[in-house]
């Protein structure tokens, strides 16, 4: 028991670390790059990141697999940008309430999924991302539809959204990992490895398996929203399947239930997009390719290799 | 009269719907996964079909069984590479195997699509009808030949499936493997071959759908994401695993959709099947019909 409780926290510990190091790696690249497309692309892998340190929360950490993470960005971004559309509210009340609103949705999600596993999770919240979407899409006169709506810029420059981005993927990783570290994470585990001996220890199931949701639905949440003031436009395209395909296959490539891998996974992911975009379209031949070889044979993802934990 | 129509051509869209569905609902019975990929079956049966027809000019009636054949080797070769693990044995893969069958589908789901889209290129094709006809009055119906051929074609796949399944040797052996892996290899049935040729089945049948509705729809790359989520609407229906229960929840569901389109909201028309699954998985998760129609 100690043995193990030891394993988890050095694991945890090199993981947390190489986390780290990647984010202050990132935060010294604008001191190299200063051509705002490079910014733009990183802003959005950050952006990536995460989502897909949202969705490994509950999918890697608690065993739920969701498959609502882009869902849950669009209802974010949705949630700022129709604040400001209608009633003019401020960048700074809205993204708050993007994150309440998406935590809240996503506690309602986690409890009225609570019975379901495997495959009638998967289902279940892929259609609540696709009944999202639909309605989102097609509320015209409330959404503006397919044509999306426009949100206020937070910031001046390409580089201040950068380190916002990265402020913001600091602050959630150092989050993540005092859950992690806590009672909470370990909870958390007993629940994915086994559900009913956890219950039968004493672990309140409901209240961490909703508490996972609704935490992992905010981090999106709050991505997503971020996103819509990036761009300046949001639309109902952010909540497309594919999206969550992406955040998928980042995560698993990356290494499931890490916090570096996540990272790494959709650094990795969308920079080489950009690049095989380049060699002709085939990113996301080569990256389905790559989710499905690494799901058959390497299951502990890039982070396992490293580290040898296969 | 339109409440007619409406309930005819909702049968005849249940019977499409349910060629695909049947096959998601045995796959979903054997291995106890779903197959994210089936969607795409469907698209590359439409797709064999309009390019043989179109691009070595063979005739429509040799092109359909083209596509059915492509279908299965497609479903066998899915099997084959990527479905073995989920049972042949790995004692480390049991904890994560849900979440192993979502990635590799869903995976092969993105990898058909965007192959088909670099490879044959992303527009519509339109492609050739079975029989020329344009559309005529069944009595109050409107109807048009393909339509009415590819109906016909449908109801004699699922009644033969239905044979095959009930009274075959191999179809015996589906159903037990389906009720008891372990028993059934104990027993002399050979459960990996059995799992390769159910998923050659619903490959099949899936690339038939496509084929057969290749004149109606104009297929694109991604023209198999809305039957797929149609037919995870009816397995869940019909309780997941069941094949009656797949072929009655496809025709329910087809009607209810025609109806639903048009007198209550065109737009909202896809997330209202999506909202009866998540209530039926929420609420009756043994689907409407129960354990008692699970055979497969």
């Amino acid at each position: 028991m100690r043995d193990a409780r030891n394993l988890w926290s050095r694991r945890l510990a090199t993981d947390f670390r190489a986390a780290l190091a990647i984010v202050a790696a990132l935060a010294a690249v604008p001191l190299f790059v200063s051509s705002p497309y490079w910014l733009g692309i990183l802003i959005v892998s950050i952006y990536f990141a995460l989502l897909a340190l949202g969705w490994n929360l509950l999918a890697g950490f608690t065993g739920q697999f969701s498959l609502a993470p882009a869902a849950f960005a669009m209802l974010g971004a949705y949630a700022t940008a129709l604040l400001d559309y209608h009633w003019k509210v401020a960048l700074a009340i809205g993204i708050p309430a993007a994150i309440a609103g998406t935590a809240l949705l996503g506690w309602i999600l986690g409890r009225i999924v609570l019975r379901l596993k495997g495959p009638y999770l998967a289902l279940t919240t892929l259609s609540f991302a696709e009944i999202a979407r639909v309605v989102v899409g097609n509320s015209h006169e409330f959404t503006r539809g397919d044509q999306g709506l426009n949100v206020p810029a937070l910031m001046q420059s390409r580089v201040g959204y950068y380190y916002l981005f990265l402020a913001v993927l600091l602050a959630v990783l150092c989050a993540l990992h005092v859950l992690m570290r806590g009672r909470a994470g370990r909870f958390w585990l007993a629940i994915r490895d086994d559900e009913t001996g956890a219950e039968s220890r004493g672990i309140d199931v409901v209240r961490f398996k909703t508490l996972a949701f609704a935490l992992s639905c905010a981090i999106c949440g709050l991505a997503g929203s971020l996103y819509g003031t990036f761009s300046q436009l949001v639309s109902p395209e952010l909540g497309l399947l594919l999206q969550t395909g992406l955040v998928i296959s980042m995560v698993v490539i990356g290494g499931m239930g890490t916090l570096a891998g996540p990272i790494v996974g959709a650094l990795l992911v969308y920079l080489s997009s950009e690049w095989l975009r380049g060699v002709g379209n085939i990113q996301l031949i080569v990256f389905s390719l790559v989710v499905i070889v690494f799901a058959r044979f390497f299951r502990t993802g890039l982070w396992g290799l490293a580290t040898g934990r296969r | 009269m339109l409440a007619l129509d409406l309930f005819v051509n909702g049968l005849i869209f249940g019977l499409f719907y349910a060629l695909m569905a049947v096959g998601l609902a045995m796959i979903f019975g054997v291995l106890k996964v779903v197959n994210f990929a089936h969607g795409e079956f469907y698209m590359v049966g439409a797709y064999t079909y309009v390019l043989c027809a179109m691009k070595l000019n063979v005739p429509p009636w040799v092109a359909l069984p083209l596509a059915a054949f492509a279908g299965a080797a497609l479903g066998w070769t899915v099997e084959r590479l990527l479905m073995r693990p989920l049972y042949a044995g790995y004692a480390s893969w049991s904890i994560m195997k849900d979440e192993y069958a979502v990635v590799v589908t869903f995976g092969l789901s993105l990898l058909l699509i965007n192959l088909v889209d670099k490879v044959v290129g992303p527009y519509p094709y339109r492609g050739p009808p079975l029989i020329e006809t344009s559309r005529f009055a069944l009595g109050p119906v409107m109807m048009n030949g393909q339509k009415l051929i590819a109906a016909g074609i449908s109801i004699a796949l699922l009644a033969g499936l239905a044979i095959f399944i009930k009274r075959s040797l191999w179809g015996r052996q589906i159903q037990a493997v389906a009720q008891n892996r372990l028993g059934a290899s104990l027993a002399g049935i050979d459960a990996t071959r059995t799992t390769s040729l159910i998923f050659a089945i619903s490959g099949l049948l899936a690339a038939l759908a496509g084929a057969l509705l290749a004149p109606l729809i104009n297929p694109s790359p991604d023209v198999g994401a809305f039957p797929a989520i149609k037919s995870y609407v009816i397995v869940v229906l019909g309780g997941m695993g069941s094949i009656w229960g797949a072929m009655l929840a496809a025709l329910m569901l087809g009607v209810l959709e025609s109806f639903f389109a048009v007198y209550v909201s065109y737009d909202y028309r896809d997330a209202f099947g999506l909202l009866i699954l998540m209530l039926v998985l929420i609420f009756r998760p043994q689907g409407l019909i129960g354990e008692k129609g699970r055979e497969v």
